[in-house]
């Protein structure tokens, strides 16, 4: 038998079942949040846990803004096992402290660190190749499929850069949208949100089109590389990137 | 003549400038912000990244450098952007998030302090009018007025002057109305007004690599120098590519990639990895070698320094094993005062041996039978792995002059 813990889909939730665990010594075979299909193998276990948002600031003050960083990346990320990856650092954590992220030797610390690795790179590179388009009510629009759950992370971004605007970015894979309202900042899922008229401005085009011929412009023939390139943006995001539709 | 048009004439005469970076300032305004470390919105066809919109102000010029697209001489459209068009395309491309900012350099019309007016007077107008927070790149024009200097460093992120080619005697050839001085009389300039209102992201500079006979040495002297003496924060290298046709000029078919990769990793050397010059390059090797990378071919005639043990050798030292740079090197370091490293660990710790394991030992152990540490063995095996290259050889090949 497998021993699942289960948890509300939510990053407090999860770090209150594994600090709950953690404090009764209890290991699971792993941790799974509450839409997980069960099979005749597991025994599948909830408990009635305190949730308190505090958790954060505990990992904050007693070991650091860096590890509760990693936590909240590996959290975010599409890897399978990674509430179990949480649970094996956060125990490290108890042994090593704000030390634990030099314990590369251990597996789980160093997939945890590689794993919050790619969020953050992705989260990064999502800040560039991300485009907006105007709607006809002058609202910022795009759309993105990453492989984390960088929407946050992202939308956090735009509403320092651009304060003054509406925008809505749309998760394609997960169906979420976070929406800003020049306040705060909302993640809302496609079923309490309807978005029927993402109607592009009338200018819209024609300064798409100026992009698309500054970037075709911009290249040096005689340095072609495409391989380069590829490196850089790589090709899963080219179908975002509006100067690269044509290449697709 | 329509916008689409003078973009398209005035990036395309711009975009022979390497700088693109957009890292190194901390802005907030109520339209956009800086971030600290840079952001790549775009990657060009050529694989140089895009951050910036990048484009003249004019490609009109009263020089004539023989090796410039816009020189007085050739016979190309011209066009001018009026500062509202410029702040118009910014902000446009900047609310859909297809730039970091602007990068605006120019050719110079009537005089240098006439040119310099007209760009303070866009980026005045996208700083006061638009509250634009992004990053703004400009390039000061040689032999303007102080005051413009000033006024122009207030405005912007970073701002720049080029040296263009390495030496006086170069300079002299082929951009007969500039000087040497005048450049670097602009980037002590900017050295030395340099603070948190004034070009906090520092200054660069460019120069053009085989459009005339200067040796590496020649060239990393240079750089070194003016690091130096000026603290510039990148010497940009761009290989020549003929855009004009001059008896002065070399004619290539192909601009020297390998050779300004080359330079850029005796750039990288020199900056963070603590080496200098007359380490790498002398008289009697005056040019970097080709088909080794400068730091490699540096360790295979140092090979007495070697094998390093990476549990006790000091920060400086692992910096010099070819294959670790300053974060592997960091993160050995604080690593090692945990436990002690094998083999096993540098890999798990996403250190790449490929080069790195023919120069060190890890609790004294080397990755082979340590009869095999020898110049040839190494040598052969580093060149037989570089020249691996997984797709398109032929096109690899064709990089060598």
């Amino acid at each position: 038998m497998n021993t699942i813990y289960l948890y509300h889909d939510n990053f407090i939730s999860l770090l209150c079942l594994i600090d709950y665990l953690l404090k009764n010594k209890i290991k699971p075979d792993n941790i799974k949040d509450t839409s997980y299909n069960a099979t005749l193998l597991d025994e599948v276990i909830f408990l009635k846990i305190k949730e308190d948002s505090n958790i954060i600031n505990k990992i904050k003050k007693n070991y650091s803004y860096r590890i509760f960083k990693i936590m909240y990346e590996v959290y975010l990320s599409n890897h399978d096992n990674k509430e179990l990856i949480i649970y094996y650092f956060f125990l490290n954590t108890l042994k090593y402290h704000q030390d634990v992220i030099y314990h590369r030797n251990l597996r789980c610390v160093n997939l945890a660190l590689k794993i919050a690795k790619q969020v953050g790179n992705e989260a990064h590179k999502l800040k560039g190749f991300l485009r907006f388009k105007e709607l006809k009510n002058h609202i910022l629009y795009a759309e993105i499929a990453p492989d984390n759950n960088v929407i946050y992370l992202l939308a956090l971004h735009f509403k320092r850069r651009l304060p003054h605007e509406y925008f809505i970015i749309k998760d394609k894979k997960r169906n979420i949208y976070s929406l800003y309202d020049k306040k705060e900042v909302y993640l809302i899922s496609e079923d309490n949100f309807n978005l029927n008229e993402v109607e592009t401005s009338q200018e819209e085009k024609q300064i798409a089109d100026l992009w698309k011929n500054f970037y075709q412009t911009i290249g040096i023939k005689e340095r072609k590389n495409e391989r380069c390139r590829m490196n850089f943006m790589p090709k899963k995001y080219w179908q975002y990137i509006i100067e690269m539709e044509d290449e697709l | 003549m329509e916008i689409k048009e003078k973009l398209q004439i005035l990036a395309d005469s711009a975009k022979y400038d390497a700088s693109c970076s957009s890292s190194g300032s901390k802005r907030q305004n109520a339209f956009g912000n800086t971030s600290f470390s840079g952001i790549c919105h775009s990657f060009s066809a050529d694989g140089r990244c895009i951050s910036l919109l990048k484009i003249l102000m004019t490609n009109c010029c009263i020089y004539d450098c023989k090796y410039c697209l816009n020189r007085k001489s050739n016979n190309v459209k011209r066009a001018l952007f009026t500062p509202e068009e410029i702040c118009s395309i910014t902000l446009n491309f900047y609310r859909r998030n297809y730039i970091e900012g602007l990068f605006l350099s120019s050719g110079i019309i009537k005089n240098a302090d006439y040119t310099m007016e007209l760009m303070i007077k866009t980026i005045h107008l996208l700083r006061h009018k638009y509250h634009f927070g992004g990053y703004i790149h400009a390039k000061a024009i040689p032999n303007c007025s102080e005051v413009l200097l000033k006024k122009l460093g207030l405005l912007v992120d970073r701002l720049s002057a080029n040296v263009e080619l390495p030496t006086e005697q170069s300079l002299k050839l082929l951009a007969p109305n500039k000087e040497t001085k005048k450049v670097e009389n602009i980037m002590s300039y900017i050295k030395n007004n340099k603070s948190r209102k004034f070009t906090p992201a520092g200054q660069s500079t460019q120069m053009i690599i085989g459009a005339t006979k200067e040796n590496d040495l020649d060239i990393m002297q240079k750089s070194e120098n003016m690091y130096q003496n000026y603290n510039l924060k990148r010497v940009f290298y761009s290989a020549y590519i003929p855009v004009n046709k001059d008896k002065l000029l070399p004619s290539l078919t192909t601009p020297p990639l390998v050779r300004e990769h080359r330079l850029y990793q005796t750039d990288w050397l020199l900056r963070y990895y603590h080496f200098k010059t007359k380490d790498i390059l002398d008289e009697e090797h005056p040019n970097l070698n080709l088909l080794l990378d400068p730091k490699a071919f540096w360790a295979l005639n140092h090979l007495e320094e070697f094998p390093k043990e990476i549990n006790t050798a000091s920060y400086y030292d692992l910096l010099k094993v070819p294959g670790i740079g300053v974060k592997g090197a960091r993160r050995i370091i604080s690593s090692r005062q945990h436990f002690k490293i094998t083999f096993k660990d540098l890999k798990a710790m996403g250190i790449v041996l490929k080069r790195a394991k023919y120069f060190i030992t890890c609790n004294h152990k080397y990755f082979t039978n340590l009869s095999y540490f020898k110049k040839n063995f190494i040598e052969a095996n580093l060149v037989l792995e570089d020249k691996i290259p997984p797709i398109n050889s032929n096109k690899q090949l064709s990089f060598f002059e």
